[in-house]
């Protein structure tokens, strides 16, 4: 994939539509509604934190693994973690350009997708086995 | 896609700090400290997940002075990042945004992080 040269006259032309609107405001609106979808993950997180935290296996199975509870806490996680990645690539945008950045990327889309499989994974686990 | 360097400003040295634009770095701060700190929410069911002696491992280590430490500041952090991006989506409304309101809002959201988390560990950690 070869780098276009993005020249000054380019940026300052309001024609040449320099950026991708589409996926600009994709970026923006889904961060807007993770975001607030993310205030009711707190809530979840704080009930389960102060029912779990320092509790044994067996407690921690009785209240995760509630069905209700543990997928709707696995959805939450999710959008948490697409809420992380696009975060996050907003800094990566402000620091890093070119090749590197496509690197940066990757490693957060790496970070945020096993972050969440391994917490989405833990709690369907305890949900269906125990 | 392509994406250019952008140009990054000298604000930290040049420019005199202002409320708005603490809360400004503070929230991709915070954001960022969220973002390393799912690895403990994860690790933490990731171990109950596995068994009872990684859970007791795991929770020796969150229930130390240095663990518990680390999870006051990531709740902290939790809740600012949660209250900057509330002001967020009320500037998204283009309401609050003249002066004197905007800073008054950006007092709001720090008075209120340190608030709620501190209500949050006292009724259910340090008294509870």
């Amino acid at each position: 994939m070869r780098e276009t040269i993005i020249t000054r006259d380019m940026v300052a032309n309001p024609k040449t539509h320099y950026g991708d609107a589409k996926a600009s405001t994709r970026h923006f609106v889904t961060q807007r509604v993770t975001g607030l979808v993310n205030v009711v993950f707190l809530g979840f997180l704080l009930f389960i934190v102060v029912r779990l935290a320092g509790q044994d296996r067996a407690d921690m199975v009785a209240v995760i693994g509630n069905p209700i509870v543990g997928i709707i806490f696995s959805v939450l996680i999710a959008v948490v973690a697409v809420h992380m990645r696009n975060g996050m690539r907003d800094t990566l945008e402000d620091y890093f350009s070119g090749r590197m950045y496509r690197l940066v990327m990757l490693l957060n889309t790496l970070f945020c997708l096993i972050v969440g499989f391994v917490a989405i994974g833990s709690v369907l686990k305890i949900v269906f086995w125990g | 896609m392509s994406v250019r360097a952008r140009p990054t400003s000298p604000h930290l040295q040049i420019y005199r700090w202002t409320i708005t634009m603490a809360m400004s770095i503070l929230h991709r701060a915070t954001g960022i400290a969220n973002y390393a700190g799912m690895a403990l929410l994860a690790a933490w069911l990731f171990a109950a997940a596995w068994g009872q002696e990684p859970l007791n491992a795991v929770n020796g280590i969150y229930g130390s002075w240095f663990g518990q430490v680390v999870l006051f500041g990531f709740s902290w952090s939790l809740v600012h990042h949660m209250c900057g991006g509330l002001r967020h989506w009320v500037w998204d409304f283009a309401a609050m945004m003249e002066p004197g309101q905007r800073e008054a809002m950006a007092w709001a959201t720090i008075i209120a992080s340190v608030v709620i988390t501190l209500l949050i560990w006292t009724v259910f950690v340090w008294v509870a």
